[in-house]
């Protein structure tokens, strides 16, 4: 075949079009794009998302049993936002991760992520606000709290915390 | 490769259309599921857009980040839902070619990329194409210039109704009465019909 028989300028056909089904089909098999990655882009999103709150740490304290050696350390954690109070309390576990247990104020149910690292939690708080993940990695973490379901007006908001170090 | 009738290109998948046009509707009005969506659906292509300009794979994901947290800002901007796949498009190029221009790299010499790529074992959507297929494509896109393999290996991730708006973009010359395959479709199917004729090059 000669660029005589293909003129560039001439009209896009079937057979370009396959060819094309091919490059992708190729592309897609040889480079696909890392499977996590659209969820880790919507996580960025939720950070800058005007839609989302962002919370603010207002206090941070660890509950040190008075000189007991051995007794595991606790440390509370509040939140806030303009829609929600969010306070967590960090216990360790034994084998090196942490327990988190929560509490929403004003309490409703919501889905609720833990983002440690690279592994994403998922639980949900009750009618009284509680939610609790039993094992978490330590080191960074984030919480969020997913926007409300069921609303009337359809638009619940997602609230943010900043990185926690665990 | 003896199909030779004009074929529409803003034929096909209408209903994706007009789902992405309230998806970004929805977006537009605050909702994160109608854009965490649109990211699902998009990035896929993004991606391809954004590797085919030689970026490494962590580049490549900060490239998207920045690209997706620009939409954000822009989406009142974008007020055409056909306008978004090619603003989409030529932003992630243009980022990933600023990436590449802050970290003053080089593509690897003519080939070398995309012999890696030739080997990477192949996925489950490659498997629609035989082996020999397989080779003949990658031997033959290898011979194009390196702007004709970036340009052919986006426009194939546009979809169908897009691909007149994003060629246009990229500075493909489109025809009085619609797209035109263009120079490096051209060359490309040149020389996989030659190859096919056990005539390469």
């Amino acid at each position: 075949m000669k660029y005589s028989d293909v003129p560039a300028d001439g009209p896009l056909d079937g057979a370009d079009l396959a060819i094309l089904d091919d490059v992708r089909a190729a592309f897609a098999g040889a480079d696909p794009m890392p499977a996590d990655l659209p969820e880790r882009i919507k996580f960025a999103l939720l950070m800058h998302n005007l839609s989302g709150e962002v919370a603010r740490l207002i206090k941070d304290e660890s509950l040190q049993p008075l000189a007991v050696r051995g007794v595991e350390q606790s440390r509370t954690i509040t939140f806030d936002s303009a829609s929600l109070t969010i306070m967590i309390r960090i216990e360790s576990n034994a084998n090196g991760t942490v327990r988190v247990d929560g509490w929403l104020a004003p309490p409703e149910r919501r889905d609720i992520e833990m983002r440690a690292g690279s592994e994403v939690l998922q639980a949900a708080s009750d009618e009284q606000g509680r939610f609790a993940f039993p094992s978490v990695p330590s080191g960074t973490a984030q919480l969020v709290v997913r926007s409300a379901r069921h609303r009337p007006d359809g638009r619940g908001r997602s609230v943010v915390t900043p990185a926690l170090i665990l | 490769m003896t199909e030779r009738s004009p074929v529409s290109v803003s034929a096909g998948q209408p209903d994706r259309t007009a789902r992405i046009a309230s998806l970004l509707t929805a977006a537009r009005e605050g909702s994160e599921d109608a854009l965490g969506d649109i990211v699902t659906e998009l990035t896929p292509m993004l991606w391809q857009v954004a590797r085919a300009t030689g970026l490494s794979t962590p580049e490549a994901e900060d490239v998207l980040q920045t690209v997706w947290t620009r939409l954000l800002s822009n989406l009142d901007a974008i007020r055409d839902a056909r306008a978004l796949i090619p603003w989409l498009v030529v932003t992630t190029r243009r980022e990933s070619w600023r990436q590449r221009a802050a970290g003053r790299k080089q593509l690897p010499a003519d080939g070398s990329w995309f012999a890696a790529l030739a080997d990477a074992s192949p996925g489950s959507e490659e498997e629609i194409i035989n082996a020999d297929q397989r080779r003949a494509l990658w031997a033959a896109f290898g011979q194009l210039t390196p702007r004709c393999q970036e340009l052919l290996r986006i426009v194939a991730f546009v979809p169908r109704p897009d691909y007149q708006a994003v060629a246009a973009e990229l500075g493909m010359p489109r025809g009085s009465v619609g797209p035109t395959r263009g120079r490096c479709l051209a060359k490309l199917r040149v020389l996989l019909a030659d190859s096919s004729d056990g005539n390469p090059g």
